[in-house]
């Protein structure tokens, strides 16, 4: 399908059209904070609400696919022992992603899907609609571009960019262009708005440049190879809280706990799982009471070459950091930056 | 199978903790059914020495207090202690920071001589306690917790990660953002990070986590504006017991 126009004026009807006929989710402003406004993705309750020129969320959206806390099953002990499924399906328009995040999501559906499928986060997967946002502001911290994710050409249902005047949307699949057709008003776009969408898209990806790595991210496994003694790691972990922030904050961290919730008659009980993350102190502790990175800078050291090296090989053939730049803006000792790290180990090593 | 007889008792301390047993709502019905109570003084009458698991409730503060903590321990084959006061010493350790004297006077005036008092301190500096249940007041979900734990036979699972986990959790923004700042870093989580949801900051109420990084923690709050005296009042509320306030 070729690119649509939504004028500016006829966005709130889309919205409010989409809020009628689903969940909307979408980015709104929580408040000003010392650097700006806070951004977060809640239920949108009206048009004005929404928000679509926001840098960066806190959290990323990734809540939506793994919640915080979720029952993977229900069950029943004692004589007649029995398990009951709790399947989501609750079907989810998530409106206003940008580029790194819809990338990064895309790299979890590889991962939630590779191996053993984990049938809630697809499920979840499943059910939801992606409309996507190029940004129009960079967050401090960002640096995307360096991570070839300031424009994605697949991953989403529909993908909209600021214009100015009016919005220009791509079509991403039979679900984006069923919603547009049932829920907005659209035209297609003329030659000329496609080329502004592609002079746009350029004035994004020098946008996103202010800071980034200073070497090609390809490099970046084998930069890792050469630095497991790196000094680096226990200089910045001495300084660690571990206190996840930079693993919860990440929209390609997926770790969870699993843990079994009786109720008080004790013969009932549901499968909880909950985020987890590498840098608390007790992440790789098992049942014996061993704990295999019982130091901080081994745990510290742990999430660099999982972002960077363990998944690149086989499984993503991808760096797994996007470049949002959560985890730099959130770590209060400030020691979790990628570009910070990667950068410094390529300097040492050179 | 018989049912577990389980006891209350509190030594210096508001109530709030027994108070949020009461406040369980519908599961307090359950919780009562499940075990035999034998002794619950902010709850009923009657009182018998016969108890398996004991919950305490506040810190020592006198000497005399020391013998009747002792026959409790011996009474119960588990001691539960029940809130910041018991695990930690909680608030009432602020007065060891400060004059002994100065403190009976301002509290008991002209009659200061007649009351018996000494540093405060947690259940644990007395006898050995099995398990802690943390907070001011204590989370009424994790003492169902525990106290399933217990009829089960299983070890509780309390958390050892701080309170920013359950922050970002609840999608709060930080308040180190928003100029204020907070001991949550370095505070054993299982409260939801409740006071910064509620637009507040992390008092440490729940005490320190196993391994906190105290030395990370003083440096963030010193950046963050705060002085070495404001830094040691912010770990001194609650954490006055442990190495790192002292
Ligand atoms: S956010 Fe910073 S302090 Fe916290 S665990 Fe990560 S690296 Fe450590
Ligand atoms: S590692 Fe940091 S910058 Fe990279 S995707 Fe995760 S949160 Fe974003
Ligand atoms: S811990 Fe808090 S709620 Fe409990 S007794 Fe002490 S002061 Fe009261
Ligand atoms: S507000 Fe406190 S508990 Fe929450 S993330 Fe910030 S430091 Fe941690
Ligand atoms: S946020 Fe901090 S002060 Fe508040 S209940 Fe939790 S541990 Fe206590």
């Amino acid at each position: 399908m070729a690119l649509q126009i939504i004028e500016k004026s006829d966005l709130a009807f889309f919205v409010q059209n989409l809020m009628d006929h689903f969940q909307l989710e979408g980015v709104q402003s929580k408040g000003q904070s010392v650097y700006g406004q806070a951004f977060f993705y809640g239920t949108i309750r009206s048009p004005a609400e929404l928000c679509l020129d926001f840098d960066c969320t806190v959290m990323p959206p990734k809540k939506y696919f793994l919640p915080p806390q979720e029952a993977l099953f229900r069950f029943q002990t004692g004589p007649s022992p029995a398990c009951f499924e709790c399947r989501p399906n609750k079907p989810l328009v998530i409106f206003g992603i940008h580029p790194y995040d819809l990338k990064a999501i895309s790299q979890m559906d590889r991962v939630f899907a590779a191996g053993t499928p984990d049938p809630h986060y697809l499920a979840r997967r499943e059910a939801t609609i992606l409309i996507g946002i190029d940004p129009t502001h960079v967050a401090p911290r960002s640096f995307w571009a360096s991570m070839e994710a300031a424009v994605v050409s697949s991953g989403f249902d529909l993908m909209m960019t600021d214009l100015g005047a009016n919005y220009i949307v791509e079509t991403g699949s039979e679900k984006g262009k069923a919603l547009l057709g049932d829920y907005a008003k659209v035209r297609p776009a003329t030659s000329d708005e496609v080329r502004q969408r592609v002079s746009q898209r350029s004035h994004i990806a020098d946008m996103g440049q202010k800071r980034g790595l200073t070497f090609p991210k390809r490099e970046i496994p084998i930069l890792l190879q050469h630095s497991l003694t790196s000094p680096l790691w226990e200089e910045n972990a001495t300084k660690c809280l571990s206190c996840g922030t930079c693993n919860l904050v990440c929209p390609t961290c997926y770790c969870f706990d699993v843990w079994d919730d009786m109720e008080l008659n004790l013969t009932q009980g549901q499968r909880l799982r909950r985020w987890d993350g590498c840098l608390l102190s007790d992440f790789a502790r098992v049942a014996t009471g061993e704990n295999f990175r019982g130091t901080r800078t081994s745990r510290y050291r742990h999430r660099f070459y999982r972002k960077g090296q363990y998944l690149f090989f086989g499984i993503l053939d991808d760096v797994a950091c996007v470049g949002c730049g959560r985890c730099a803006a959130f770590c209060l000792p400030d020691i979790a930056d990628p570009v910070e790290v990667f950068n410094r180990l390529k300097e040492k090593l050179n | 199978m018989e049912k577990a007889k389980v006891a209350f008792f509190d030594f210096a301390s508001c109530e709030g903790d027994q108070l949020q047993v009461i406040n369980l709502e519908e599961d307090l019905l359950k919780v009562v059914e499940a075990v035999e109570i034998v002794s619950f003084r902010e709850a009923m009458k009657g009182h018998s020495d016969d108890y398996d698991i004991a919950f305490v409730e506040g810190s020592v503060t006198r000497r005399s207090d020391e013998a009747r903590l002792k026959e409790i321990r011996k009474n119960a084959k588990v001691l539960v202690a029940l809130g910041a006061c018991a695990t930690l010493g909680g608030v009432n350790l602020l007065k060891n920071f400060q004059e002994a004297e100065n403190v009976r006077k301002f509290v008991y005036g002209d009659k200061a001589f007649q009351y018996e008092t000494y540093p405060a301190r947690p259940l644990k500096a007395v006898v050995p306690v099995d398990i802690d249940i943390h907070g001011c007041p204590i989370n009424r979900h994790e003492f169902v917790m525990v106290f399933k734990s217990l009829l089960l036979g299983k070890k509780p699972e309390i958390p050892n990660y701080p309170v920013c986990v359950e922050c970002k959790m609840a999608e709060s923004i930080c308040v180190f953002e928003m100029g204020m700042t907070c001991l949550g870093p370095v505070t054993r989580a299982g409260c939801g990070a409740c006071c910064v949801t509620e637009g507040s900051y992390c008092w440490g109420c729940r005490g320190l986590v196993d391994n906190p990084n105290a030395d990370s923690q003083r440096e963030v709050l010193a950046k963050y504006g705060l002085g070495l005296r404001d830094i040691l009042n912010k770990f001194r509320l609650y954490s006055g017991f442990s190495e790192v306030a002292q």
